[in-house]
């Protein structure tokens, strides 16, 4: 069991025509010289992990982040420069921040921490395997905290290439945002825990349902049942099947929440969904939730999210 | 352009070329110290320098190390400026 | 502890584009770093270390057609097919559910830098590229390729990406998420790259000289290499192995964007720390396959962290003096050198070198010999501090 002990969310306010985007706050606590420099997914990475970091007495015993995306804004930002000016004189800026793992050792050098850091960039999947990572990091270190992060901007190069393979016809929105987690392999003071993550590529809805059966078959305690189901239903009517396909599995009468219509669509938006999924059940103090997304109906993720009673 | 109005320019191009939104000109002293205490810039910071000098003066410094003795603060760099622009 | 063993590699680089030919390079101190001008006409105007087929050669090789597929993925394809052949797997097990592929790339298909360029700024919708340029686009394919059902991921930590890979794969299979794991890193050059590392001033206007006190800065290189891990208990008796992974560490240099502290923070709190997971003392290591890029950063502070894990470190070299930096793939690449190593009971020599740094008086292996070898150490330290040590035994 993976719990979550705290955890923050850098999501969408503004709808700007199809695009659910991010007002950023003033990042207060974030030293301005190194917000200076960042792009805008390093920081509300940074800013909702921030808030995690300063809480916590001691440094984390790991950094994992997720990002499917990250980079992509000032690798084109980059580009233009080389375009602009030939590719002799150029800053080196934007392309010191293009690395996906950007923000991952931002934060370490904001915390002054040496330990574990990581950054799965699985697109789809690059947070469920964050999960995954820092799961596993808990078994092997009972003890230790981590600060486990998925982050995404809506930039103008990714929405462009998204848009012309033709994901976002109209109605499906397109977003961005940033959850971070504070979680350890142990329950005092936890909020929710994760009971389990699975992921899978496939196209083929049959083949989603019975790997769904079989990870609840696994997991879910017996007598226990499905008290929510977390969904990342975005309105593409292509990937409905997917969707259906686990409402059956999990009972047609779940109650559904639909978290992309908080967030939009973007890779680790599974993050937000968790974060979301922490809120309710915290406050509700027990039951399970199954976390259900795909990404462009090809990489498929199941997390299940058990409340803790007090 | 004589030094003042340089040394005026100049403070608003390190501040558009570094993204130093928080600051205006007027924050910047022309002894403040680029690196260490004074405006806490760092190696990569110096190379945008350089690039600032090229860009916006015509001057190639192709050695960073040599840089570092130019970029010492906004009188100094100013200084340079006036000997070596080419634009 | 679960025992991970290794039991086939692959890998393709600027010395060889198997691992007989990368093992003859190295016993004979090849280097394919080569100086201007260079085969593909946009590369630029620094020494390069390219793998010697091109993209159609590639293509041709491989029989993959798809205008989509990038040449880092071309490369990941070619190393990863001589490994899963090297291991004897069956195409059952590649796409079982017990089978995991993670690998480590920081181009992705970045190669195409152009083809980016053109694609958002013209809207070109009818290009093939649209979902390729990410780094996850290398290990999509693979999976698609092969129908994996089994974990699949990507990981970006820059120049420690592979190593990473190694680790995550290592951890897969002692937690029982997986009974084998195909591990590796591919990266291919890109103008994107090249000018990235030219802005930063790190670039060598020479071939480059790592560990030596008139070093320059570092060549870029490109390659792939894949290893075969799996697990005591599920592989078959009689099976090939070419060594345990024993030791993995990551630790953070937590220091600036681009360069490593000047004591090496980072990379010595992940020797400790990979010593600390094989249970084994400093004086067990044989040799060190060093990250050794030839900037006047990392060889100092690499130096600086050998000798405070070491006092005098073991013997070793960078062969990124034959490959050049090859970047996601590095970690690796340098895996598939340790096991030659381990397997021939042999160093190969690194190149280039004349002078120790100054206050170091450190000096890697320049001369190919035989030597008792049973644990080896390969370290890889990336932009943003992200250091990886492992460590591979002898079994």
């Amino acid at each position: 069991m993976l719990y979550i002990h705290q955890a923050e969310a850098i999501s969408p306010q503004e709808i700007v025509t199809n695009k659910l985007e991010v007002k950023e706050p003033s990042y207060e606590g974030v030293p301005r010289n190194l917000l200076r420099r960042m792009g805008k997914s390093v920081r509300m990475g940074i800013g909702a992990s921030a808030p995690i970091l300063r809480s916590t007495p001691r440094p984390v015993s790991g950094i994992v982040i997720g990002t499917g995306n990250g980079g992509t804004a000032d690798s084109y930002s980059f580009l233009q420069q080389m375009k602009e000016y030939g590719e002799e004189l150029l800053t080196p800026g934007t392309f010191s921040q293009s690395t996906s793992n950007a923000m991952a050792s931002q934060l370490s050098m904001m915390d002054q921490n040496n330990n574990y850091n990581l950054t799965h960039v699985h697109r789809g999947l690059a947070f469920e395997m964050a999960l995954l990572d820092v799961s596993l990091l808990s078994l092997e270190n009972e003890r230790a905290f981590y600060l486990l992060a998925g982050v995404d901007e809506l930039s103008p190069s990714n929405y462009a290439l998204d848009e012309m393979e033709g994901w976002y016809p109209p109605g499906i929105v397109a977003g961005e945002g940033a959850a971070a987690f504070l979680v350890s392999g142990k329950p005092q003071n936890a909020m929710a825990a994760v009971r389990a993550v699975a992921t899978l590529h496939s196209s083929d809805p049959e083949v989603v349902r019975k790997q769904l059966e079989k990870f609840l078959a696994t997991h879910l305690p017996a007598g226990e049942s499905i008290s929510g189901f977390v969904s990342g239903e975005n309105g593409d009517a292509r990937l409905s099947d997917y969707y259906k396909a686990c409402t059956t599995v999990v009972g047609p009468g779940t109650p559904v929440i639909l978290f992309k219509k908080r967030c939009g669509e973007y890779p680790t938006a599974s993050a937000f969904g968790l974060w979301l999924a922490c809120q309710r059940l915290s406050g509700e103090g027990a039951g399970n939730y199954l976390i259900y997304n795909t990404y462009k109906g090809r990489q498929h993720s199941f997390i299940l999210l058990t409340g803790i009673a007090h | 352009m004589d030094k003042t109005e340089l040394k005026q320019q100049l403070k608003e191009q390190v501040i558009q070329f570094l993204n130093l939104t928080s600051l205006k000109p007027a924050d910047i002293a022309d002894n403040e110290p680029f690196f260490g205490e004074g405006l806490g810039l760092d190696s990569i910071d110096s190379l945008e320098l350089i690039v600032l000098l090229n860009r916006m003066y015509g001057i190639t410094i192709k050695d960073p190390k040599e840089g570092r003795k130019v970029l010492v603060d906004i009188e100094t760099m100013a200084d340079y400026i006036e000997q070596h622009r080419t634009k | 502890m679960k025992r991970v063993f290794i039991t086939g590699m692959g890998v393709i680089s600027a010395i060889g584009n198997t691992v007989t030919e990368n093992h003859s390079a190295l016993q004979n101190g090849v280097c394919g770093i080569s100086m201007p001008p260079h085969s593909s006409p946009d590369l630029s105007k620094v020494p390069l270390a390219e793998v010697a087929l091109n993209n159609q050669l590639l293509r041709e090789r491989l029989q993959v057609f798809d205008p989509a597929v990038t040449r880092t993925t071309l490369l990941a394809l070619h190393a990863f097919r001589e490994a899963i052949q090297d291991a004897g797997l069956s195409g059952e097990e590649i796409s079982s559910d017990r089978t995991a592929l993670i690998g480590g790339t920081t181009v992705g298909g970045m190669s195409q830098s152009d083809e980016l360029f053109r694609d958002v700024s013209q809207r070109y919708s009818a290009s093939p590229f649209l979902s390729s340029y990410d780094c996850s686009s290398v290990f999509m394919f693979l999976q698609e390729q092969y129908r994996m059902k089994g974990l699949i991921d990507t990981i970006n930590t820059a120049c420690s990406s592979a190593g990473n890979a190694i680790g995550f794969g290592m951890r897969l299979i002692r937690s029982g998420l997986a009974e084998r794991a195909l591990v590796g890193g591919a990266d291919s050059l890109s103008k994107f790259t090249i000018s990235g590392f030219n802005a930063l001033h790190i670039l060598s206007p020479e071939i480059c000289r790592p560990f030596d006190r008139s070093r320059q800065g570092l060549n870029l290189g490109e390659g792939a290499a894949f290893l075969v891990l799996e697990g005591e208990d599920t592989i078959p008796p009689g099976k090939k192995i070419y060594a345990e992974v024993t030791g993995y560490y990551n630790a953070s240099d937590a220091f600036h964007p681009t360069s490593l502290s000047a004591n090496g923070e980072g990379p010595y709190l992940a020797m400790q720390g990979a010593l600390g997971t094989a249970g084994l003392k400093a004086g067990e290591i044989d040799f060190i396959n060093a990250h050794g890029t030839a900037t006047e950063n990392n060889d100092e502070s690499e130096s600086r962290a050998m000798i405070r894990v070491f006092g005098e470190p073991p013997p070793f070299a960078s062969t990124k003096s034959n490959t050049g930096h090859t970047l996601g793939a590095a970690a690796a690449v340098e895996a598939v050198y340790s096991l030659l190593s381990l397997e021939h009971q042999e160093i190969y020599p690194g190149l280039h070198f004349s002078a120790v740094i100054p206050g170091t008086e450190l000096q890697p292996e320049t001369i190919w010999r035989q030597l008792p070898l049973r644990h080896i150490m390969s370290n890889s330290f990336g932009f943003g501090g992200n250091c990886v040590s492992l460590i591979f035994s002898k079994s």
